[in-house]
Protein backbone atom coordinates (compact mmCIF):
# COMPACT_ATOMS: atom_id res chain seq x y z
CA UNK A 1 0.00 0.00 0.00
CA UNK A 2 1.12 3.19 -1.05
CA UNK A 3 2.22 5.73 1.99
CA UNK A 4 0.49 8.94 2.80
CA UNK A 5 2.63 11.36 1.25
CA UNK A 6 2.81 13.45 4.42
CA UNK A 7 0.96 14.25 7.34
CA UNK A 8 0.63 17.95 6.57
CA UNK A 9 -2.09 17.59 3.76
CA UNK A 10 -3.89 21.06 3.77
CA UNK A 11 -7.02 21.07 4.83
CA UNK A 12 -7.19 18.08 6.68
CA UNK A 13 -5.82 18.65 10.42
CA UNK A 14 -6.42 16.02 12.20
CA UNK A 15 -3.69 14.22 10.04
CA UNK A 16 -1.15 17.28 11.46
CA UNK A 17 -1.28 15.79 14.99
CA UNK A 18 -4.18 18.74 16.17
CA UNK A 19 -7.42 17.59 17.62
CA UNK A 20 -10.35 17.63 15.86
CA UNK A 21 -13.61 17.60 17.65
CA UNK A 22 -16.07 16.40 14.85
CA UNK A 23 -14.19 12.82 14.96
CA UNK A 24 -14.06 12.42 18.45
CA UNK A 25 -16.17 9.78 19.98
CA UNK A 26 -15.78 10.87 23.67
CA UNK A 27 -17.49 13.58 25.56
CA UNK A 28 -15.70 17.08 26.00
CA UNK A 29 -15.86 16.78 29.85
CA UNK A 30 -13.89 19.67 31.22
CA UNK A 31 -15.66 22.67 32.73
CA UNK A 32 -14.29 24.89 29.74
CA UNK A 33 -16.68 23.45 27.07
CA UNK A 34 -19.63 21.68 29.70
CA UNK A 35 -21.63 22.52 32.44
CA UNK A 36 -22.21 18.85 33.19
CA UNK A 37 -18.27 18.85 34.14
CA UNK A 38 -19.36 17.15 38.09
CA UNK A 39 -20.52 14.30 36.34
CA UNK A 40 -17.13 13.60 35.28
CA UNK A 41 -15.00 14.59 37.93
CA UNK A 42 -17.31 12.38 40.45
CA UNK A 43 -16.92 9.57 37.96
CA UNK A 44 -12.80 10.01 38.28
CA UNK A 45 -13.55 9.33 42.20
CA UNK A 46 -15.66 6.13 41.03
CA UNK A 47 -18.98 7.44 41.45
CA UNK A 48 -21.80 6.89 39.35
CA UNK A 49 -24.06 10.51 39.57
CA UNK A 50 -26.89 12.40 37.95
CA UNK A 51 -29.07 15.82 39.19
CA UNK A 52 -32.00 15.95 40.91
CA UNK A 53 -34.00 19.10 41.48
CA UNK A 54 -33.89 20.98 44.42
CA UNK A 55 -37.52 21.91 43.64
CA UNK A 56 -39.96 18.73 42.23
CA UNK A 57 -37.70 16.67 43.34
CA UNK A 58 -37.30 14.89 39.53
CA UNK A 59 -34.53 12.77 39.39
CA UNK A 60 -33.31 12.96 35.18
CA UNK A 61 -30.61 11.01 33.23
CA UNK A 62 -28.72 11.95 31.98
CA UNK A 63 -27.90 14.73 34.11
CA UNK A 64 -29.04 18.56 33.23
CA UNK A 65 -28.78 22.18 33.74
CA UNK A 66 -32.52 22.96 34.03
CA UNK A 67 -34.89 20.59 35.29
CA UNK A 68 -36.80 18.67 32.08
CA UNK A 69 -40.00 17.82 34.76
CA UNK A 70 -40.53 22.05 35.79
CA UNK A 71 -37.50 23.74 34.05
CA UNK A 72 -36.22 24.83 37.31
CA UNK A 73 -32.71 25.32 37.31
CA UNK A 74 -31.67 24.56 41.31
CA UNK A 75 -30.37 20.98 41.54
CA UNK A 76 -28.19 18.78 43.34
CA UNK A 77 -25.77 15.86 42.41
CA UNK A 78 -26.55 12.54 43.93
CA UNK A 79 -25.10 9.11 43.76
CA UNK A 80 -26.99 6.05 41.61
CA UNK A 81 -26.95 2.82 42.92
CA UNK A 82 -24.02 1.18 40.68
CA UNK A 83 -25.41 -2.61 40.02
CA UNK A 84 -28.35 -3.41 37.17
CA UNK A 85 -29.60 -7.27 35.46
CA UNK A 86 -28.57 -8.01 31.65
CA UNK A 87 -31.79 -8.15 30.04
CA UNK A 88 -30.55 -8.58 26.54
CA UNK A 89 -27.49 -8.21 24.83
CA UNK A 90 -25.72 -8.86 21.52
CA UNK A 91 -21.69 -9.43 20.90
CA UNK A 92 -20.98 -7.79 17.60
CA UNK A 93 -17.59 -10.34 16.79
CA UNK A 94 -16.23 -7.77 13.88
CA UNK A 95 -17.04 -4.32 12.58
CA UNK A 96 -17.56 -2.16 15.77
CA UNK A 97 -16.75 1.08 14.99
CA UNK A 98 -13.15 2.80 15.45
CA UNK A 99 -12.00 3.10 19.20
CA UNK A 100 -13.99 -0.16 20.09
CA UNK A 101 -12.65 -3.42 20.33
CA UNK A 102 -14.25 -6.52 19.10
CA UNK A 103 -15.98 -8.17 20.20
CA UNK A 104 -17.85 -5.39 21.22
CA UNK A 105 -20.71 -6.19 23.89
CA UNK A 106 -23.82 -4.20 24.64
CA UNK A 107 -26.69 -4.82 26.88
CA UNK A 108 -30.11 -3.59 27.60
CA UNK A 109 -29.63 -3.13 31.44
CA UNK A 110 -33.25 -3.31 33.60
CA UNK A 111 -32.83 -1.85 37.29
CA UNK A 112 -34.72 -2.70 40.45
CA UNK A 113 -37.52 -0.76 41.45
CA UNK A 114 -36.07 1.33 43.72
CA UNK A 115 -33.44 2.64 41.27
CA UNK A 116 -34.07 6.03 39.56
CA UNK A 117 -33.33 4.86 36.34
CA UNK A 118 -35.74 1.81 34.66
CA UNK A 119 -33.62 0.59 31.10
CA UNK A 120 -30.19 1.78 29.92
CA UNK A 121 -28.82 1.25 26.76
CA UNK A 122 -24.67 -0.01 28.03
CA UNK A 123 -21.32 -1.20 27.23
CA UNK A 124 -20.15 -4.59 28.84
CA UNK A 125 -16.65 -4.31 29.17
CA UNK A 126 -13.93 -6.82 31.29
CA UNK A 127 -15.77 -9.82 30.33
CA UNK A 128 -15.13 -12.56 27.28
CA UNK A 129 -17.35 -13.47 24.30
CA UNK A 130 -20.10 -16.05 25.78
CA UNK A 131 -19.68 -14.89 29.52
CA UNK A 132 -22.75 -13.36 30.15
CA UNK A 133 -26.36 -14.07 30.33
CA UNK A 134 -29.86 -12.27 30.37
CA UNK A 135 -30.34 -12.42 33.80
CA UNK A 136 -27.00 -11.80 35.10
CA UNK A 137 -25.80 -8.85 37.70
CA UNK A 138 -23.48 -6.21 36.49
CA UNK A 139 -21.78 -3.31 37.76
CA UNK A 140 -20.57 0.34 36.92
CA UNK A 141 -16.78 0.63 36.21
CA UNK A 142 -15.10 3.48 34.94
CA UNK A 143 -11.97 3.76 32.46
CA UNK A 144 -9.37 6.26 31.12
CA UNK A 145 -10.32 7.69 27.89
CA UNK A 146 -7.46 9.72 25.29
CA UNK A 147 -6.95 13.23 26.81
CA UNK A 148 -7.61 16.27 24.43
CA UNK A 149 -6.06 19.44 23.95
CA UNK A 150 -8.56 23.01 24.58
CA UNK A 151 -7.32 26.38 23.88
CA UNK A 152 -7.21 28.39 26.50
CA UNK A 153 -6.29 32.05 26.31
CA UNK A 154 -2.56 31.58 24.96
CA UNK A 155 -2.10 27.98 27.16
CA UNK A 156 -3.08 24.87 25.74
CA UNK A 157 -4.39 23.19 28.63
CA UNK A 158 -4.51 18.99 28.52
CA UNK A 159 -7.84 17.45 29.80
CA UNK A 160 -7.69 13.78 30.84
CA UNK A 161 -10.67 11.93 30.54
CA UNK A 162 -13.08 9.16 31.95
CA UNK A 163 -16.01 6.93 31.16
CA UNK A 164 -18.20 4.31 32.39
CA UNK A 165 -19.75 1.19 30.93
CA UNK A 166 -20.32 -1.97 32.91
CA UNK A 167 -18.65 -4.88 34.06
CA UNK A 168 -19.90 -8.99 35.46
CA UNK A 169 -19.91 -9.15 39.04
CA UNK A 170 -17.79 -12.00 40.01
CA UNK A 171 -20.17 -14.82 41.43
CA UNK B 1 -60.99 32.19 9.12
CA UNK B 2 -60.82 31.34 5.20
CA UNK B 3 -61.09 27.73 4.44
CA UNK B 4 -57.70 25.53 4.74
CA UNK B 5 -57.14 24.23 1.59
CA UNK B 6 -56.21 20.81 0.70
CA UNK B 7 -52.82 19.15 -0.06
CA UNK B 8 -51.81 16.79 -2.60
CA UNK B 9 -48.74 14.88 -3.62
CA UNK B 10 -48.55 15.54 -7.09
CA UNK B 11 -45.75 12.38 -8.05
CA UNK B 12 -41.97 12.36 -7.75
CA UNK B 13 -38.94 9.91 -8.48
CA UNK B 14 -35.71 8.49 -7.06
CA UNK B 15 -32.17 7.84 -8.29
CA UNK B 16 -30.84 4.40 -8.14
CA UNK B 17 -29.92 3.50 -4.73
CA UNK B 18 -26.93 1.33 -3.54
CA UNK B 19 -23.21 2.10 -3.66
CA UNK B 20 -23.03 4.98 -5.59
CA UNK B 21 -20.26 6.67 -8.07
CA UNK B 22 -21.89 10.27 -7.17
CA UNK B 23 -22.23 12.95 -4.95
CA UNK B 24 -25.46 13.52 -3.18
CA UNK B 25 -25.98 16.91 -5.43
CA UNK B 26 -25.43 14.42 -8.42
CA UNK B 27 -28.04 12.12 -7.13
CA UNK B 28 -30.62 15.38 -6.29
CA UNK B 29 -29.93 16.22 -10.15
CA UNK B 30 -30.79 11.97 -10.85
CA UNK B 31 -33.95 12.16 -8.39
CA UNK B 32 -35.12 15.75 -9.82
CA UNK B 33 -34.67 14.30 -13.50
CA UNK B 34 -36.97 11.21 -12.63
CA UNK B 35 -39.26 13.39 -10.81
CA UNK B 36 -39.58 15.49 -14.42
CA UNK B 37 -40.38 12.15 -16.10
CA UNK B 38 -43.22 11.23 -13.77
CA UNK B 39 -44.64 14.99 -13.40
CA UNK B 40 -44.56 15.66 -17.36
CA UNK B 41 -44.82 19.59 -17.96
CA UNK B 42 -43.28 20.26 -14.18
CA UNK B 43 -41.02 23.11 -14.52
CA UNK B 44 -37.99 24.56 -12.27
CA UNK B 45 -40.31 27.57 -11.91
CA UNK B 46 -43.40 26.33 -11.00
CA UNK B 47 -42.10 25.59 -7.67
CA UNK B 48 -42.23 27.93 -4.98
CA UNK B 49 -40.94 26.12 -2.09
CA UNK B 50 -37.67 23.50 -1.18
CA UNK B 51 -37.64 21.37 1.88
CA UNK B 52 -34.53 19.42 1.16
CA UNK B 53 -33.77 16.14 3.85
CA UNK B 54 -30.30 14.96 5.06
CA UNK B 55 -28.74 13.99 8.13
CA UNK B 56 -25.16 13.71 6.98
CA UNK B 57 -24.74 16.30 4.57
CA UNK B 58 -23.07 18.15 6.89
CA UNK B 59 -20.48 15.40 7.68
CA UNK B 60 -20.43 13.45 4.81
CA UNK B 61 -20.41 15.72 1.98
CA UNK B 62 -18.76 18.69 3.88
CA UNK B 63 -22.24 20.63 3.13
CA UNK B 64 -23.75 22.99 5.90
CA UNK B 65 -26.42 24.84 5.15
CA UNK B 66 -27.31 22.48 1.98
CA UNK B 67 -30.74 23.57 1.23
CA UNK B 68 -29.80 27.21 -1.14
CA UNK B 69 -27.12 24.89 -2.66
CA UNK B 70 -29.36 21.98 -3.63
CA UNK B 71 -31.99 25.07 -4.63
CA UNK B 72 -29.14 25.77 -7.34
CA UNK B 73 -28.37 23.12 -8.54
CA UNK B 74 -31.51 21.78 -9.23
CA UNK B 75 -32.22 25.67 -10.95
CA UNK B 76 -35.27 26.75 -8.50
CA UNK B 77 -35.76 30.10 -6.90
CA UNK B 78 -37.75 29.19 -3.37
CA UNK B 79 -39.70 32.00 -2.26
CA UNK B 80 -41.85 30.91 0.16
CA UNK B 81 -39.26 28.38 1.75
CA UNK B 82 -35.60 27.06 1.35
CA UNK B 83 -34.96 24.91 4.62
CA UNK B 84 -33.11 21.87 5.31
CA UNK B 85 -35.01 19.48 7.80
CA UNK B 86 -32.64 16.67 9.81
CA UNK B 87 -34.81 13.87 11.38
CA UNK B 88 -32.49 10.86 10.34
CA UNK B 89 -34.29 8.11 8.92
CA UNK B 90 -37.25 10.05 8.41
CA UNK B 91 -36.41 13.08 6.94
CA UNK B 92 -38.04 13.64 3.68
CA UNK B 93 -41.55 12.07 5.27
CA UNK B 94 -41.05 14.88 8.09
CA UNK B 95 -40.50 17.31 4.83
CA UNK B 96 -43.83 16.30 3.46
CA UNK B 97 -46.15 17.01 6.97
CA UNK B 98 -44.12 20.46 6.95
CA UNK B 99 -44.87 20.75 3.10
CA UNK B 100 -48.78 20.24 3.99
CA UNK B 101 -48.83 22.69 6.52
CA UNK B 102 -47.64 25.11 4.38
CA UNK B 103 -50.04 24.38 1.47
CA UNK B 104 -52.79 24.19 3.74
CA UNK B 105 -52.05 27.30 5.54
CA UNK B 106 -51.78 29.21 2.02
CA UNK B 107 -48.06 29.83 2.29
CA UNK B 108 -46.78 27.60 0.17
CA UNK B 109 -48.54 26.83 -3.19
CA UNK B 110 -46.02 24.33 -4.97
CA UNK B 111 -43.17 22.41 -2.86
CA UNK B 112 -40.45 20.45 -3.90
CA UNK B 113 -39.63 17.92 -1.08
CA UNK B 114 -36.53 15.99 -1.63
CA UNK B 115 -33.65 13.79 0.50
CA UNK B 116 -30.20 12.50 0.27
CA UNK B 117 -27.46 10.50 1.91
CA UNK B 118 -24.02 9.55 0.72
CA UNK B 119 -23.13 6.36 3.39
CA UNK B 120 -20.65 4.58 1.68
CA UNK B 121 -17.51 6.82 2.15
CA UNK B 122 -14.17 6.73 0.91
CA UNK B 123 -12.95 4.20 3.46
CA UNK B 124 -15.56 1.93 4.98
CA UNK B 125 -14.49 2.40 8.61
CA UNK B 126 -15.99 6.13 8.22
CA UNK B 127 -19.36 5.04 7.41
CA UNK B 128 -19.65 3.13 10.46
CA UNK B 129 -17.62 5.43 12.87
CA UNK B 130 -19.84 8.04 11.57
CA UNK B 131 -23.02 6.65 12.75
CA UNK B 132 -21.55 7.89 16.36
CA UNK B 133 -22.79 11.14 15.87
CA UNK B 134 -26.29 10.10 14.83
CA UNK B 135 -27.24 9.23 18.32
CA UNK B 136 -27.15 11.15 21.85
CA UNK B 137 -23.62 11.33 21.23
CA UNK B 138 -22.31 11.90 24.47
CA UNK B 139 -24.39 9.12 26.54
CA UNK B 140 -25.15 6.40 23.87
CA UNK B 141 -22.75 6.93 21.16
CA UNK B 142 -20.12 6.67 23.71
CA UNK B 143 -20.94 3.38 24.82
CA UNK B 144 -20.84 2.07 21.28
CA UNK B 145 -24.00 2.61 19.93
CA UNK B 146 -23.48 3.59 16.10
CA UNK B 147 -24.53 1.44 13.37
CA UNK B 148 -28.32 -0.06 14.57
CA UNK B 149 -27.96 -3.70 14.16
CA UNK B 150 -26.93 -4.43 17.82
CA UNK B 151 -30.24 -2.60 19.24
CA UNK B 152 -32.65 -3.81 16.80
CA UNK B 153 -31.22 -7.65 17.85
CA UNK B 154 -32.10 -6.51 20.94
CA UNK B 155 -35.58 -5.87 20.47
CA UNK B 156 -36.01 -9.01 18.38
CA UNK B 157 -34.61 -10.61 21.41
CA UNK B 158 -37.21 -9.08 23.03
CA UNK B 159 -39.97 -9.49 20.90
CA UNK B 160 -39.33 -13.25 20.49
CA UNK B 161 -39.29 -13.87 24.22
CA UNK B 162 -42.22 -12.49 25.02
CA UNK B 163 -44.49 -12.72 22.13
CA UNK B 164 -42.58 -16.27 20.65
CA UNK B 165 -41.80 -14.51 17.24
CA UNK B 166 -39.65 -16.87 15.29
CA UNK B 167 -36.46 -16.59 13.16
CA UNK B 168 -38.81 -18.23 10.82
CA UNK B 169 -41.23 -15.05 10.99
CA UNK B 170 -38.69 -12.36 10.64
CA UNK B 171 -37.32 -14.50 7.38
CA UNK B 172 -40.71 -13.84 5.95
CA UNK B 173 -40.19 -10.54 5.94
CA UNK B 174 -37.18 -10.56 4.15
CA UNK B 175 -38.03 -12.92 1.64
CA UNK B 176 -41.28 -11.11 0.84
CA UNK B 177 -39.61 -7.29 0.81
CA UNK B 178 -36.92 -8.95 -1.68
CA UNK B 179 -39.78 -10.02 -4.18
CA UNK B 180 -41.56 -7.03 -3.89
CA UNK B 181 -38.23 -5.09 -4.47
CA UNK B 182 -37.02 -8.05 -7.25
CA UNK B 183 -38.17 -5.90 -10.59
CA UNK B 184 -37.81 -2.36 -8.96
CA UNK B 185 -34.91 -0.56 -11.06
CA UNK B 186 -33.99 1.65 -8.59
CA UNK B 187 -33.73 -0.48 -5.53
CA UNK B 188 -29.95 -1.57 -4.25
CA UNK B 189 -31.40 -5.49 -4.42
CA UNK B 190 -33.72 -5.02 -7.64
CA UNK B 191 -33.25 -8.32 -9.69
CA UNK B 192 -32.10 -10.21 -6.76
CA UNK B 193 -34.72 -13.28 -4.97
CA UNK B 194 -34.24 -14.31 -1.83
CA UNK B 195 -35.57 -17.46 -1.05
CA UNK B 196 -35.90 -18.79 2.78
CA UNK B 197 -32.94 -21.16 2.99
CA UNK B 198 -30.66 -18.47 1.26
CA UNK B 199 -32.48 -16.39 4.36
CA UNK B 200 -31.73 -18.96 7.29
CA UNK B 201 -28.07 -19.52 5.55
CA UNK B 202 -26.98 -15.57 5.50
CA UNK B 203 -23.65 -15.03 7.33
CA UNK B 204 -24.61 -13.75 10.79
CA UNK B 205 -24.40 -9.72 11.50
CA UNK B 206 -25.24 -9.69 14.95
CA UNK B 207 -27.75 -12.25 17.15
CA UNK B 208 -30.24 -12.98 16.01
CA UNK B 209 -29.95 -11.33 12.61
CA UNK B 210 -28.58 -12.37 9.21
CA UNK B 211 -27.25 -10.80 6.35
CA UNK B 212 -31.26 -10.68 5.34
CA UNK B 213 -32.52 -9.24 7.81
CA UNK B 214 -30.90 -5.76 7.84
CA UNK B 215 -31.01 -3.01 5.33
CA UNK B 216 -28.16 -2.19 3.18
CA UNK B 217 -25.73 1.04 3.63
CA UNK B 218 -27.26 2.87 0.67
CA UNK B 219 -26.44 6.12 -1.32
CA UNK B 220 -29.39 7.97 -3.12
CA UNK B 221 -31.82 10.70 -3.57
CA UNK B 222 -35.44 11.03 -3.87
CA UNK B 223 -38.29 14.07 -4.99
CA UNK B 224 -41.82 14.87 -4.87
CA UNK B 225 -44.14 17.12 -5.64
CA UNK B 226 -46.62 18.70 -2.67
CA UNK B 227 -48.99 20.79 -4.23
CA UNK B 228 -52.46 22.72 -3.53
CA UNK B 229 -55.60 20.93 -5.01
CA UNK B 230 -56.13 23.47 -7.10
CA UNK B 231 -52.17 23.81 -8.65
CA UNK B 232 -52.07 19.93 -8.45
CA UNK B 233 -54.59 19.92 -10.69
CA UNK B 234 -53.26 22.27 -13.42
CA UNK B 235 -50.21 19.87 -13.69
CA UNK B 236 -51.50 16.59 -13.79
CA UNK B 237 -54.09 14.38 -15.52
CA UNK B 238 -53.75 11.88 -13.09
CA UNK B 239 -55.93 10.93 -10.11
CA UNK B 240 -55.69 13.48 -7.33
CA UNK B 241 -53.75 12.07 -4.49
CA UNK B 242 -54.61 13.75 -1.15
CA UNK B 243 -52.15 13.84 2.36
CA UNK B 244 -55.32 13.11 4.70
CA UNK B 245 -53.32 12.69 8.18
CA UNK B 246 -50.22 13.11 9.58
CA UNK B 247 -48.74 12.37 13.26
CA UNK B 248 -44.88 12.65 14.45
CA UNK B 249 -44.21 11.65 18.18
CA UNK B 250 -40.62 11.79 19.79
CA UNK B 251 -40.75 10.61 23.30
CA UNK B 252 -36.63 10.76 24.15
CA UNK B 253 -33.71 10.88 22.20
CA UNK B 254 -30.97 8.39 25.18
CA UNK B 255 -31.99 5.42 26.27
CA UNK B 256 -32.59 5.97 29.36
CA UNK B 257 -35.60 7.25 28.63
CA UNK B 258 -37.03 4.37 26.38
CA UNK B 259 -41.32 4.70 26.44
CA UNK B 260 -42.15 1.32 26.18
CA UNK B 261 -42.38 -1.54 29.20
CA UNK B 262 -39.88 -3.73 26.79
CA UNK B 263 -38.07 -2.89 23.39
CA UNK B 264 -40.85 -5.20 21.91
CA UNK B 265 -43.43 -2.40 22.59
CA UNK B 266 -43.51 0.72 20.87
CA UNK B 267 -46.18 2.90 22.18
CA UNK B 268 -44.68 6.09 20.58
CA UNK B 269 -45.72 4.53 17.01
CA UNK B 270 -48.77 3.21 18.23
CA UNK B 271 -49.61 7.14 19.40
CA UNK B 272 -48.20 8.58 16.36
CA UNK B 273 -50.55 6.16 14.06
CA UNK B 274 -53.48 6.85 16.29
CA UNK B 275 -52.80 10.83 15.56
CA UNK B 276 -52.71 10.25 11.52
CA UNK B 277 -55.90 8.01 11.72
CA UNK B 278 -58.16 10.68 13.43
CA UNK B 279 -57.23 13.33 11.00
CA UNK B 280 -57.21 11.49 8.42
CA UNK B 281 -60.62 10.16 9.40
CA UNK B 282 -60.07 6.38 9.15
CA UNK B 283 -59.39 3.10 10.66
CA UNK B 284 -55.79 0.40 10.61
CA UNK B 285 -58.56 -1.37 8.60
CA UNK B 286 -59.15 1.21 5.82
CA UNK B 287 -55.39 1.35 4.74
CA UNK B 288 -55.13 -0.80 1.59
CA UNK B 289 -51.45 -0.54 1.50
CA UNK B 290 -48.70 0.53 3.42
CA UNK B 291 -45.00 1.41 3.42
CA UNK B 292 -43.39 1.08 7.00
CA UNK B 293 -40.06 1.41 8.03
CA UNK B 294 -38.26 -2.36 7.83
CA UNK B 295 -34.94 -1.00 8.70
CA UNK B 296 -35.06 -4.46 10.30
CA UNK B 297 -36.96 -7.71 9.52
CA UNK B 298 -38.38 -7.71 13.04
CA UNK B 299 -38.77 -3.73 12.64
CA UNK B 300 -41.86 -4.85 9.92
CA UNK B 301 -43.09 -7.19 12.62
CA UNK B 302 -43.65 -4.86 15.45
CA UNK B 303 -45.01 -1.46 13.51
CA UNK B 304 -48.08 -3.67 11.41
CA UNK B 305 -48.92 -4.34 15.61
CA UNK B 306 -48.35 -1.06 16.42
CA UNK B 307 -50.03 0.44 13.42
CA UNK B 308 -53.08 -1.86 14.01
CA UNK B 309 -52.93 -4.13 11.09
CA UNK B 310 -53.04 -6.77 13.54
CA UNK B 311 -52.93 -7.80 17.17
CA UNK B 312 -49.82 -6.50 19.62
CA UNK B 313 -47.99 -9.70 19.86
CA UNK B 314 -49.53 -11.58 16.09
CA UNK B 315 -47.10 -9.13 14.14
CA UNK B 316 -45.16 -12.84 13.34
CA UNK B 317 -48.27 -14.66 12.40
CA UNK B 318 -49.59 -11.77 10.00
CA UNK B 319 -46.65 -11.58 7.99
CA UNK B 320 -45.74 -15.04 7.72
CA UNK B 321 -49.23 -15.88 6.61
CA UNK B 322 -49.14 -13.78 3.88
CA UNK B 323 -51.41 -10.73 4.62
CA UNK B 324 -48.67 -8.22 3.51
CA UNK B 325 -48.40 -9.59 0.40
CA UNK B 326 -50.14 -8.03 -2.71
CA UNK B 327 -53.62 -10.06 -2.30
CA UNK B 328 -53.14 -9.96 1.59
CA UNK B 329 -54.91 -7.67 3.96
CA UNK B 330 -52.46 -5.06 4.02
CA UNK B 331 -50.36 -5.01 1.15
CA UNK B 332 -46.62 -3.74 2.78
CA UNK B 333 -43.48 -2.26 1.65
CA UNK B 334 -44.72 -2.97 -2.21
CA UNK B 335 -41.61 -1.16 -3.69
CA UNK B 336 -39.34 -3.54 -1.65
CA UNK B 337 -38.95 -1.29 1.29
CA UNK B 338 -35.61 -0.81 3.19
CA UNK B 339 -34.38 -3.96 3.17
CA UNK B 340 -34.55 -4.65 -0.54
CA UNK B 341 -34.61 -0.58 -2.09
CA UNK B 342 -32.02 0.12 0.72
CA UNK B 343 -32.07 3.36 3.03
CA UNK B 344 -30.17 6.41 2.17
CA UNK B 345 -31.58 7.90 5.44
CA UNK B 346 -33.36 11.19 4.39
CA UNK B 347 -34.41 10.09 1.00
CA UNK B 348 -36.57 6.62 2.38
CA UNK B 349 -39.64 8.95 3.24
CA UNK B 350 -39.91 10.65 0.12
CA UNK B 351 -39.22 7.32 -1.46
CA UNK B 352 -42.08 5.65 0.11
CA UNK B 353 -44.30 8.39 -0.59
CA UNK B 354 -43.93 8.06 -4.54
CA UNK B 355 -44.61 4.37 -4.26
CA UNK B 356 -47.94 5.22 -2.25
CA UNK B 357 -48.95 8.09 -4.81
CA UNK B 358 -48.59 5.56 -7.49
CA UNK B 359 -50.54 2.98 -5.92
CA UNK B 360 -52.91 4.89 -5.24
CA UNK B 361 -53.15 6.09 -9.00
CA UNK B 362 -52.94 2.38 -10.00
CA UNK B 363 -50.20 2.46 -11.78
CA UNK B 364 -47.69 0.91 -9.26
CA UNK B 365 -44.93 -2.48 -10.78
CA UNK B 366 -46.96 -4.10 -7.69
CA UNK B 367 -50.15 -3.01 -7.57
CA UNK B 368 -52.80 -3.55 -5.20
CA UNK B 369 -55.96 -3.93 -6.93
CA UNK B 370 -58.52 -0.49 -6.43
CA UNK B 371 -56.16 1.20 -3.45
CA UNK B 372 -58.52 4.28 -1.73
CA UNK B 373 -55.89 4.30 1.47
CA UNK B 374 -52.22 4.62 1.67
CA UNK B 375 -49.46 5.30 4.87
CA UNK B 376 -45.69 6.01 4.98
CA UNK B 377 -44.09 5.15 8.12
CA UNK B 378 -40.27 5.90 9.51
CA UNK B 379 -39.09 5.50 12.74
CA UNK B 380 -35.81 7.79 13.30
CA UNK B 381 -32.75 7.11 15.14
CA UNK B 382 -32.71 4.04 17.67
CA UNK B 383 -36.42 3.62 17.22
CA UNK B 384 -36.50 7.58 19.41
CA UNK B 385 -39.00 8.94 17.01
CA UNK B 386 -41.86 8.02 14.51
CA UNK B 387 -43.18 9.82 11.72
CA UNK B 388 -47.30 8.58 10.01
CA UNK B 389 -48.52 10.29 6.82
CA UNK B 390 -52.03 8.62 5.14
CA UNK B 391 -52.28 9.61 1.85
CA UNK B 392 -56.44 8.94 0.25
CA UNK B 393 -57.88 9.49 -3.52
CA UNK B 394 -60.39 11.67 -1.37
CA UNK B 395 -59.43 14.47 0.62
CA UNK B 396 -60.68 14.49 4.17
CA UNK B 397 -64.56 15.99 4.45
ZN1 LIG C 1 -38.06 20.01 38.58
Amino acid sequence: MAELKSAKIYGVPQLDGKYSVVLDMWPLEDPEQNRLYPFYDNMKQGRWTTTKCKKCGYISYPPVVACPNCWGDELEWIDLPKTAKVVSLTETMAGAPLGFDSPLIVAWLGFDKSHPLKHLFVRIINCQAGQLKPGDEVQFVTFEVPSIPIDVKKETKICDRVYYAFEPVKK
Amino acid sequence: MAEKKKACIVGGGTCKFGVRAATIFDMLQEAAHAMSQDIPGLKPKDIDGLIFASTTAGRNSNSLNTAPIVAHRLGIKPSSICVRVDTLCSGSNTAIILATGLIESGISDVVLVCGTEKLNLPQRWESIYMNLMTNDHDWDSAMGLAVPPPFFGMIADAHMKKYGTTKEQMGSVSVTNYAYGFNNPNAQFGGKSLTIDDYLNARTVCDPFGLNDCCPVTDGASAVIIASEERAKAMTNRPLVYIRGTGQVATHGMSAGWPGETLADWPHLKKAGEIAYKAAQITPKDIDVAQTHDCFSISEIVEVEELGFCKKGEGGAFVASGQVKVDGQTPTNTDGGLLAVGHPYGATGARQAVEICKQLQGRALNQVKNAKFGLTHNLSGVCAQHTVVIYGTEPVK
